[in-house]
């Protein structure tokens, strides 16, 4: 599978080096001479150095037989016409634009870029994450979010303790997707019992999930007097 | 005509006033606060600080009811993204924008957007001049 990656900061660098470790076919386009000069001497690969933007740097990059392009570059106005070129000049189905600043991830959707990354966003909700001790936190994030895992601990004060899983009341749009216990998964049937020290992973939406933090707001009161 | 000219470089701010005499309503949008002062206090138009291409600054700029867009920074990626949201998605009836690096301009015809190509325009120009010149 041959791939180009624009943009060789450190998210770029490490992708690189990544698919490079995989096996993949990557070429490397990035503005700054120095740079390059940098990755070169670490790691194999095909590097050009030239802007990302630029029609004719993209062919000498291999675009028209590519298969995926990362925009990985610091700008979001970069990112997103090499994403539209790559679209609209060359016909590639799988183009992926980081994002940097959050605001723009509506920018990007409207204009037809649907597979991004936030990096800014990733990053903030990893630290949000390590900051909420709720019982009932979001663990992943699909597709902006219009799926959320969310991840559910239960202690001794929880209202699942000792259910089954057919008798739980849950609202409409979320799915019990598989328990953790004693670090192995266990596959959720009706007849599952919720025990102390589970993990319960849900798949949700971020819509939902209130409703399910709300469920939880007496049944985990207390972890919730411990935070205050 | 109510128009909205992006960026307030020499260009932008030329414009913007020259517009504006000529009895049209201008808004200009730039990110930095010192080239919008630029304009000084005989331009009657309004002035707004913000990132170009965010929908918010653009919506306060008035693009949804704007006949003409300018986009004319010195960034061709800039000015290529406020004409795509211009667009795509605020449906602004007349687009045009600035080219700054010759070779660029495939890239806005690619994606369909309307330029003025000021590199070559004056080269034109400079080259006319000199060839007429020696009659």
């Amino acid at each position: 599978m041959k791939s180009i990656i624009i943009g060789g900061g450190k998210i770029g660098y490490n992708l690189l080096k990544t698919l490079k470790e995989r096996g993949y076919n990557v070429t490397l386009v990035e503005k700054d001479a120095e740079t390059c000069r940098k990755i070169a001497e670490e790691i194999n690969t095909d590097i050009i150095c030239g802007d990302g933007t630029d029609i004719s740097v993209l062919k000498d990059a291999g675009i028209l037989n590519a298969d995926i392009i990362a925009a990985v570059t610091g700008k979001d106005e970069e990112n997103l016409v090499i994403c539209q070129i790559a679209k609209k000049g060359f016909d590639i189905s799988k183009s992926i634009a980081r994002i940097n600043n959050p605001k723009n991830i509506g920018m990007f959707r409207s204009l037809g870029v649907d597979q991004t990354v936030c990096s800014t966003e990733v990053i903030a909700n990893l630290i949000e994450y390590e900051f909420d001790r709720d019982i009932c936190k979001i663990v992943q994030t699909f597709d902006r979010g219009s799926m959320i895992l969310v991840e559910i601990t239960v202690n001794e004060g929880n209202r699942w303790l000792g259910h089954y899983v057919k008798d739980l009341v849950l609202p409409a749009d979320c799915v019990i997707a598989s328990i953790l216990r004693a670090d192995s998964a266990v596959f959720v049937r009706g007849d599952t019992q919720i025990l102390l020290g589970d993990t319960i992973h849900m798949i949700t939406n971020r819509s939902t999930f209130p409703e399910i933090k709300k469920l939880f707001h007496n049944g985990g009161m207390p972890y919730a007097r411990q935070k205050k | 005509m109510f128009i909205v000219i992006v960026g307030c470089g020499k260009l932008g701010s030329t414009l913007s006033k020259d517009l504006s005499d000529a009895g049209h309503n201008i808004t200009v949008i730039d990110r930095s606060a010192e080239r919008l002062e630029s304009l000084g206090s005989g331009f009657n138009g309004l002035s707004i600080k913000g990132v170009e291409y965010d929908s918010g600054v653009l919506r306060e700029a008035g693009i949804t009811q704007a006949d003409y867009l300018l986009s004319l920074t010195n960034d061709d990626n800039l000015n290529i993204t406020v004409s795509l949201v211009a667009k795509e998605i605020f449906k602004v009836p007349r687009i045009i924008a600035r080219v700054n690096e010759p070779e660029k301009k495939s890239v806005y015809s690619l994606l369909g957007i309307d330029t003025i190509n000021p590199t070559e325009l004056i080269s034109y120009i400079i080259k006319s001049k000199l060839e007429g010149g020696k009659k």
